[in-house]
């Protein structure tokens, strides 16, 4: 492989694994708190692309009882896709409210909150195709601004063309992980987080409130899934209702790979798959998915605590 | 001069599931006093911190806090309400250094100056903590996280301070320095109530004691008197 090739395909498994890191993140952010995978994850990022798309002004097609619907205004992408974000981020506080809270009340078993999840990832998949259909959704190409399609890094000989989109796409998670790390490690919301993280009994002995906490946490996790919905949207499209089904999943590979609650970890994670799918040459592209799982199942042999994952050592 | 009494347990019952863990307390602490709670393991002492602090659901029974109904309080409103627990296990954020311990530990103030001089206070307090500032807390000794436990507790400026076997599982001399600085905050003004194993200790330093057996509130007495109890000594001072 030469070396044009090689950097292109290094700079775009970049871009893809920072949206894998930032949608992992909020896997992370509730497992942490609360020990429990939210099943539903995929589903607000599927969610937060549809928002982004109405609220920038897209028409639904033929299909669902929405046909035609159009909001009668217009934002601006990136306002579009920071208000689609927080509506994402609202919507999983009434998901938090309706399928983990009342489990939470009666210390139901973890394994039943992963059920109502997967219940309430159905709800949110099946609305959605009720309401507009399951046809593909494109945004438009100068959703962005009007900039060139791609960029040459290369030389006119030699191009290494990344497309425009990507960088963008980079760029916006480098800025959200970077907003993230100091909201956990130097503001006093994310020092109480880690508080609960460790000891939610400890936290309230503290004068923490947990249940608010905790819906802080779920608002953070729905923002960081509906903007990773958008912004692999305006990459690729909106592929139908399920498409963050299958998002969703590989984000479990991520975040089982990088060590399970564990921040570095889960960036750490969505970078490698991110990199590893990029190197699969364009013939096989259908094998992308296998690239992720094959790693997370040698992972799984060979060092079940993940990537960043700490032994865990039992203390007599 | 009346004597305020700053905590009033009235009547209170606890259960974990059929186990009756409490039953019937009535219990006082008056302002300014250090108050013990002496019984063998499982009579129930714990349990009564637990719920001043709200960690338990009282079956029945009302807690006073400064006039104020607590019994249905959550845990971090009684805690802004004046009351700091430092609790059974010591229950230190092991992950965390010392520093964001007793920082945590003022969560609930916002006066950025204050929290800043109490935080040195602390360490003036507790030099062993200074020494050990950015060191991770699971890395302290038992002597030096029960120091963190209390400065921890300290560091919501609270009216009433619960502590629970402050001396369990310490060398000697680390227990007479933690009851050295149990006896100085007592007289810089904070209400105490003790939970101790070593009922002797805790009765040389305590103003009022209450001994539990199974659940049951025996008797009530000076903490002098007890210490000269016949019966109490057989089964407690050893």
């Amino acid at each position: 492989m030469d070396f044009s090739l090689f950097l292109q395909n290094f700079l775009n498994g970049l871009s893809i694994g920072s949206v894998y890191a930032i949608f992992a993140l909020g896997y992370t952010l509730v497992f942490s708190i609360l020990g429990i995978i939210n099943f539903a994850h995929g589903a607000i990022f599927t969610l937060g692309a549809y928002f982004t798309y109405a609220l920038a002004g897209g028409k639904f097609g033929f299909n669902g009882i929405l046909a035609n619907a159009q909001l009668p205004f217009q934002l601006p992408f990136v306002m579009a896709l920071l208000l689609s974000s927080v509506l994402s981020g609202l919507v999983t506080v009434l998901l938090e409210r309706l399928a983990f809270k009342p489990l939470r009340a009666r210390n139901a078993d973890p394994l039943l909150t992963l059920v109502s999840s997967l219940g309430a990832a159905l709800v949110i998949v099946n609305l959605i195709q009720y309401l507009v259909g399951a046809e593909i959704y494109t945004f438009p190409a100068n959703i962005y601004g009007n900039l060139p399609e791609a960029i040459n890094f290369g030389t006119a000989t030699k191009p290494i063309n990344i497309r425009t989109v990507q960088i963008i796409v980079f760029g916006v998670s480098v800025i959200i992980v970077t907003c993230l790390t100091y909201l956990i490690n130097y503001t006093k919301v994310g020092k109480a987080l880690q508080a609960i993280a460790e000891d939610t009994t400890t936290a309230s002995l503290l004068g923490i409130n947990s249940e608010r906490l905790i819906m802080i946490t779920f608002f953070i996790s729905g923002f960081l899934a509906g903007i990773s919905g958008t912004l692999v949207s305006s990459s690729v499209s909106i592929a139908g209702p399920y498409f963050g089904i299958s998002f969703g999943l590989k984000g479990l590979a991520v975040i089982v790979l990088g060590g399970l609650g564990n921040i570095p970890g889960a960036i750490g994670g969505g970078l490698l798959i991110g990199l590893a799918e990029a190197f699969v040459p364009s013939d096989y592209s259908g094998y992308k998915d296998a690239i992720s799982f094959g790693l997370l199942f040698i992972m799984l042999l060979v060092r079940p605590q993940g990537l960043f994952g700490k032994k865990l050592i039992q203390k007599v | 001069m009346t004597i305020m009494n700053i905590l009033e347990i009235i009547n209170l019952s606890v259960k974990y599931d059929a186990i009756q863990a409490l039953k019937d307390i009535n219990l006082v602490v008056n302002q300014g006093e250090i108050v013990t709670l002496i019984g063998a393991n499982g009579a129930g002492k714990t349990t009564i911190l637990k719920s001043i602090s709200r960690l338990v659901k009282p079956e029945q029974g009302q807690i006073i806090y400064q006039g104020k109904d607590t019994t249905r309080c959550r845990p971090d409103q009684v805690v802004k309400l004046g009351i700091a627990h430092s609790p059974e296990g010591r229950r230190i954020l092991a992950k965390q250094t010392v520093l964001n311990n007793l920082e945590l530990g003022a969560y609930i103030r916002s006066d950025r100056l204050r929290i800043k001089a109490d935080l040195e206070y602390q360490f003036t307090l507790f030099p062993r903590l200074a020494e050990r500032r950015h060191q991770i807390a699971g890395t302290l000794s038992g002597g030096e996280q029960q120091m963190l436990a209390i400065a921890r507790a300290l560091m919501s400026r609270p009216q009433l301070l619960l502590l629970d076997e402050p001396s369990l599982g310490l060398a000697p001399h680390i227990v007479q320095e933690i009851f050295a600085i149990i006896r100085q905050l007592h007289q810089s003004g904070v209400t105490i109530l003790l939970v101790e194993q070593n009922a002797r200790l805790a009765l040389e330093n305590s103003d009022r004691g209450y001994v539990l057996e199974a659940g049951i509130l025996k008797m009530t007495q000076k903490a002098s008197d007890l210490l000269n109890d016949q019966r109490l000594r057989e089964a407690y001072l050893g």
